[in-house]
């Protein structure tokens, strides 16, 4: 009686327990983010703006009403980088460059942060190809999360881990210069 | 009278061999090495940690480059199967051996500081591996455009290498 009279109130708290714990969704489809193609992507043009996102095992880039699809599976591998450009752009950029007492250098001291996205991918001939990609800051991390979550390769996952888990590294981002 | 008109004469003389010249030394020059197509390979940077994107922008830009001279019918690239049987086939193989990352901003500003620069060793062999012409390559961005704009200029400057060094026809 004892022993009945124990038991239910630990399988009541182990269910309790059970509903409190989030339910996570590992295949979470991050939205698409604003992108720069500078390189790589067969059949697209170098510079082309466009956005990129991850949706059922293809790393889609669409670029005006184009789509450019990249099988996971493809993917050797995933780095992200971090670099920046010119906040003031091209055009006016090199015509501020005339501008008197060196009002376009002063412009060019004005620079933004982004994030670099480089993919190695191989095509159905076995050839290598790469992909550069620039985007706003923070969003090449959930793109690569996002590919490698659904089966892409990177070789710089084993030395992001140590990052992470090493308490003085906040980043997580790759470093290979 | 006899004075102007043979002054005359070597002037005129001096600029036909100046004008026959050049055709005489462009035949005089070694013959290309013949070879129908060339593969290239991945960039190697081993020795100096090289950012992920400077290794692709030099490769894709490689290849871009090669396509785009007329030496050579096919352009491989690394690992493509459709190569193992071309016959005249040219391996490039590239090694970097120096790397100076830049800045573009400085180069903006001063231009005279924040130049980037990669430093690479190529190398043309034979599938068996057999060195057929080696040669160090500077890629270097001064004064205008991103940090890797220097790729562009490696792949411009091994591409005019490539192109005189090479060619289908072996001449």
């Amino acid at each position: 009686m004892i022993h009945r009279s124990t038991t239910f109130p630990i399988g009541v708290a182990l269910l309790a327990a059970g509903l409190m714990v989030p339910v996570g969704n590992p295949q979470q489809i991050a939205k698409p983010v604003k992108a720069i193609q500078l390189t790589g992507l067969v059949g697209v043009k170098n510079d082309a703006k466009g956005t990129l996102s991850v949706d059922n095992g293809n790393l889609h880039f669409m670029h005006g009403k184009e789509t450019s699809d990249l099988s996971v599976t493809s993917i050797e591998d995933v780095v992200t980088g971090a670099d920046s450009r010119k906040s003031v752009g091209n055009t006016v950029g090199l015509i501020s460059m005339a501008a008197p007492y060196g009002g376009g250098r002063f412009l060019s001291l004005f620079r933004t942060k982004i994030d670099t996205l480089t993919v190695q991918y191989r095509d159905p001939d076995g050839g290598l190809h790469g992909a550069i990609f620039t985007m706003p800051v923070g969003t090449a991390d959930v793109i690569k999360k996002d590919l490698v979550a659904q089966g892409a390769h990177t070789s710089a996952i084993e030395e992001q881990d140590v990052l992470s888990t090493s308490p003085n590294n906040s980043s997580t981002k790759e470093q290979k210069q | 009278m006899k004075r102007i008109l043979s002054t005359v004469v070597s002037l005129s003389v001096s600029a036909v061999l100046f004008v026959v010249s050049p055709l005489f030394a462009e035949k005089n020059q070694p013959a290309k090495i013949k070879a129908a197509a060339i593969q290239v390979r991945m960039i190697q940077s081993d020795e100096i940690k090289l950012p992920a994107e400077f290794q692709i922008s030099l490769y894709e830009n490689l290849i871009r480059q090669l396509e785009k001279q007329d030496g050579f019918e096919h352009v491989y690239r690394d690992g493509d199967r459709n190569a193992a049987n071309v016959a005249d086939l040219v391996v490039l193989h590239s090694s970097v051996r120096g790397f100076k990352a830049g800045s573009e901003r400085a180069r903006q500003v001063t231009t005279v500081a924040g130049t980037t620069s990669v430093a690479i060793h190529c190398q043309f062999t034979t599938v068996d591996g057999k060195s057929l012409l080696e040669q160090d390559v500077k890629g270097k961005v001064r004064f205008f455009g991103g940090n890797l704009r220097a790729t562009y200029d490696f792949a411009k400057k091994t591409a005019r290498i490539a192109q005189e060094n090479f060619s289908s026809t072996g001449r």
